[in-house]
């Protein structure tokens, strides 16, 4: 065990613990809280990366399987297990991303009983279905290789000939399907992805991420337990990514000159600039490296031009799934923090899961060598108490599980301070009764908390209503306290960002109407609420603070603070001889019996349908 | 039901009013919607509880935006467990207790019309069904809307009747409508028709006269799909032949290794 990977390791926990912060949010509360989607944008990060991206940096597993088994490349064997293994864990994070993503995971079998054969997806889920059956059982000879199963080890290594070919079979399907799963958006897509080859541009730049995939990945491992790399099998994957690359270049852009786009590419928008940084991660980068051999036997440039390369087509698959149709459906999604913490989360917990077999299992056959035993045997056996000197060594450095579940609960520990408060806690909304003679819904704990309307409007004249009515919707004289107050405890935000964006202006000039120029654009910056509304808020007299704060308070708390300083000054006013009026139990009455409380509960419903226009009183 | 019910909305009668909408919640029993919209949400105001929507365009016309109930629904042909259904009558029904929750109908839907309940921890797609179940069960016999509106700007009948009614219409008064009947061709058609004195191309994501435009959208998926059981039975093929060519090169140049004691290293 090797400093790097132990420290890797560590940093895979942390992602690992922010992301089961998130799970337990997402299972709990729903999309809605944890994701950015919206009706305009229903796919987002999760389907472009954990799915549309998944499945392609799982294609190593077919690609590589296909040139050490089906063209018998005999220097590719070594670089064929952890591919097959790589995918392996890949389509398993596929299915653990789509239990995420979708709405309603526990359905997710249904498609194995419910048929739809005119849907791209029903396909790819059964690909992905009998996909990962047959990896499971072309990887499963490496379990069984040191145990005693002879007979069964021999079945399974039988039958991998035939299981390599079905894999392949089965990755055509799906790989393209993944590209005709979006023929079906000509009216979302921009026109620089949308063509009528997608499966064809999608299977080919499958079979370029799988080959770039297999070198960034055994570079990484030969990296992170500090062995040589296969220098010889790793300029050969490049000789082969080369081929891919170029192939794939010509075809876009054929397809594209075929449709007479290519002009579409250059002409400024954001789509045309996306599609050139695209296109220059994806293909042109990473072809200067592989195709020199002087520059692609640099171990650190193999690795990162197969890294840029890898990035490049991950974002080919963000692209068409999604970020490519942003603009042309005028939504504005951008992930929130909890959807990436949940994509890298899975990416991490299966990079752990894989250097766990790694580290058990001979998925590379030269791997378990003895020097390497013996430094194993070396950090792990050292005694913690020298039994000759009777000195206590300590815990010995190479512990590292406890570091490991320090960072994981440290992760999720701030995962969930990041969660917004009111996505963990039980809502519980104020009642929209209005001008009646409580301001709480009886049936509280507390009872009911008494509120003369009449003797206020008396006492402090007509002209006095903003004091506690300080927000106005417009044509309306009395904004209920329940309008922004709409819960008891928690905060509710109420400036709605989209909106203003809406109403004021159009794109990027709405934004000057309320941050200044030149200043970072956030809301400390922006200019107060009431410079433009000023005849809704009335600010001037009243009790509570200037309206700022995009967040109002729940109600119990911003009621104790506009009744009591009132209540406070006037019972010390000697000449209204009230010194109770300050006291809690003046407003909070005790429980009310029940058929007091009924009572009560008829008459307040009865008048909330009243002024709801639902009810005439006789 | 009648066979291929059709809604026809005559953008030049409505006045804006909203009584379809109030009509479409008190028939489908659809809550006050009483929180603020969702971030990100389309300007149309469509939400998991307003399934018909009235669009202020910026010449002042009033547009009603609902679901277009597509002869060849995007949406039905992309479900993968088929919890979107073309009735035999017409309407594109839902089932919530199928659906896995992929919203690949959203996406699919050229007039971004599928809804979503995001707040909701069992969320369900969410859209018209032009009161299907409730008119099949003979409880009202046109849709909430329709009965709704005050100004006969939306009718319901079959759809060779509102075509002709359509048709009828803009011939009495040529000045007053755009000679064009949308959802009579866009996208293979529709079974809810507009007539209009403004362009409304806008309804959709996309401007639909670009090529292919009155193609129905599963035709280009299934363009693509119908080729899958050829392309499995030939990479299968393919890829054994491709192995017994390159098997049988190996044996012979082993044979040829042992008959010439090694001497031939190539």
């Amino acid at each position: 065990m090797s400093r790097r990977i132990q420290v890797f390791k560590g940093i895979l926990w942390f992602i690992v613990g922010l992301a089961a912060a998130t799970t337990i949010v997402r299972f709990t509360r729903g999309l809605g809280t944890t994701t950015a989607l919206s009706d305009t944008t229903p796919w987002g990060l999760w389907v472009g990366f954990d799915v549309m991206g998944g499945v392609a940096l799982a294609a190593g597993g077919f690609v590589v399987a296909a040139i050490a088994h089906i063209f018998q490349r005999r220097k590719y064997h070594h670089a064929a297990r952890p591919a097959i293994l790589t995918a392996m864990l890949g389509y398993a994070a596929v299915a653990v991303g789509l239990l995420y993503d979708l709405g309603l995971p526990w359905n997710i079998w249904r498609p194995t009983v419910y048929w739809n054969p005119h849907s791209p997806l029903f396909e790819v889920a059964w690909c992905v279905m009998l996909y990962l059956t047959v990896l499971v059982l072309e990887f499963s000879p490496v379990f069984f290789e040191r145990t005693r199963f002879s007979r069964l080890y021999r079945f399974l290594l039988r039958l991998q000939l035939p299981l390599i070919i079905l894999g392949i079979m089965l990755s055509t399907l799906h790989q393209s399907s993944l590209g005709s799963l979006l023929l079906i958006m000509p009216f979302r897509l921009h026109e620089l992805w949308y063509t009528s080859l997608l499966p064809e541009i999608f299977f080919v730049s499958a079979i370029c991420l799988g080959l770039a995939m297999s070198i960034f990945e055994s570079s990484l491992t030969a990296w992170l337990y500090e062995r040589k790399p296969h220098k010889e099998m790793l300029e050969g994957l490049s000789r082969f990514a080369v081929g891919a690359l170029s192939f794939y270049l010509g075809f876009r852009i054929f397809d594209l000159w075929r449709q007479d786009k290519i002009a579409a590419a250059f002409d400024g928008t954001r789509e045309g600039g996306l599609f050139l940084f695209e296109i220059t991660l994806s293909c042109i980068l990473p072809l200067i490296v592989f195709s020199i051999p002087a520059l692609r036997r640099v171990p650190g440039l193999l690795f990162g031009a197969a890294g840029i390369c890898v990035s490049g087509f991950l974002l080919n698959r963000i692209n068409a799934s999604g970020l490519a149709q942003i603009w042309s459906t005028g939504s504005n999604y951008f992930p929130t923090w909890t959807e990436f913490s949940v994509s890298f989360g899975i990416v991490a917990g299966f990079a752990l899961i894989f250097f766990f077999i790694h580290e058990h299992f001979p998925v590379e056959p030269d791997f378990k060598d003895e020097e390497d035993q013996f430094k194993k045997l070396q950090l792990f056996e050292l005694p913690h108490f020298d039994h000759v000197s009777r000195v206590w060594l300590g815990d010995s450095n190479f512990c590292p599980r406890r570091v490991y579940s320090f960072l994981f609960f440290t992760a999720m520990a701030l995962g969930f301070t990041m969660t917004p408060w009111n996505t963990l806690v039980e809502s519980s909304p104020v009642t929209r009764a209005r001008g009646g003679q409580e301001l709480l819904k009886i049936g509280y704990p507390i009872g009911t908390v008494d509120f003369p309307h009449k003797a206020h409007v008396d006492r402090i004249g007509t002209q006095q209503c903003f004091v506690c009515h300080h927000l106005h919707k417009p044509a309306d004289e009395g904004t209920p306290c329940s309008e922004c107050h709409a819960d008891m405890y928690l905060e509710t935000r109420i400036f709605d960002h989209g909106q203003h964006i809406a109403l004021l202006a159009t794109g990027n000039a709405s934004c000057t109407a309320c941050h200044a120029e030149g200043q970072p654009h956030m809301g400390a910056t922006a200019k107060a609420c009431s410079e433009c509304h000023q005849k809704d808020m009335m600010t001037a007299n009243s009790q509570v603070r200037e309206f700022t704060h995009l967040d109002a308070p729940g109600l119990r708390k911003s009621l104790h603070e506009l009744c009591i300083a009132c209540h406070e000054r006037e019972a010390k006013r000697v000449e209204l001889k009230r010194p109770d009026l300050f006291r809690c139990a003046t407003c909070h009455r005790t429980p009310l019996d029940h058929r007091e409380q009924q009572r009560r509960m008829r008459a307040s419903e009865t008048l909330v349908s009243f002024r709801q226009g639902s009810v005439t009183i006789p | 039901m009648i066979k291929q019910p059709c809604i026809l909305n005559d953008v030049t009668r409505c006045i804006g009013c909203e009584e379809c909408v109030a009509g479409c919640k008190r028939v489908n029993e659809l809550p006050v919607e009483d929180s603020a919209p969702r971030v990100g949400s389309s300007s149309d105001r469509l939400n998991a509880n307003r399934w018909t929507t009235i669009i202020r365009t910026e010449s002042g016309a009033t547009v009603r935006k609902q679901c277009r109930h597509c002869i060849e629904p995007a949406c039905v042909s992309v479900c993968p467990v088929g919890a979107l259904q073309k009735t035999a009558e017409g309407p594109v029904v839902y089932d919530s207790d199928i659906c896995m929750g992929c919203r690949y109908c959203m996406m699919a839907c050229p007039y971004g019309i599928p809804r979503y309940e995001w707040d909701s921890v069992v969320p369900r797609v969410r859209k018209c069904v032009m009161c299907y179940e409730k008119i099949l069960a003979g409880e009202i016999d046109k849709p909430g809307c329709v009965s709704a509106c005050p100004k006969e700007a939306t009718s319901f009948g079959t759809r060779d009747e509102m075509l002709a009614e359509a048709r009828r219409r803009i011939a009495a008064e040529p000045g007053r409508y755009i000679d064009h009947i949308w959802g009579e061709k866009e996208i293979g058609g529709s079974n809810v028709l507009y007539i209009s004195h403004v362009d409304l191309s806008f309804l959709a994501w996309q401007e639909l006269s670009q090529p292919g435009g009155d193609s129905p959208l599963p035709e280009r998926t299934w363009h693509a799909l119908r080729k899958v059981p050829a392309e499995f039975v030939g990479m299968g093929a393919l890829m054994t032949g491709v192995w017994w060519v390159v098997d049988r090169r190996i044996r012979r140049q082993k044979e040829s290794e042992l008959q010439g004691g090694g001497a031939d290293h190539e």
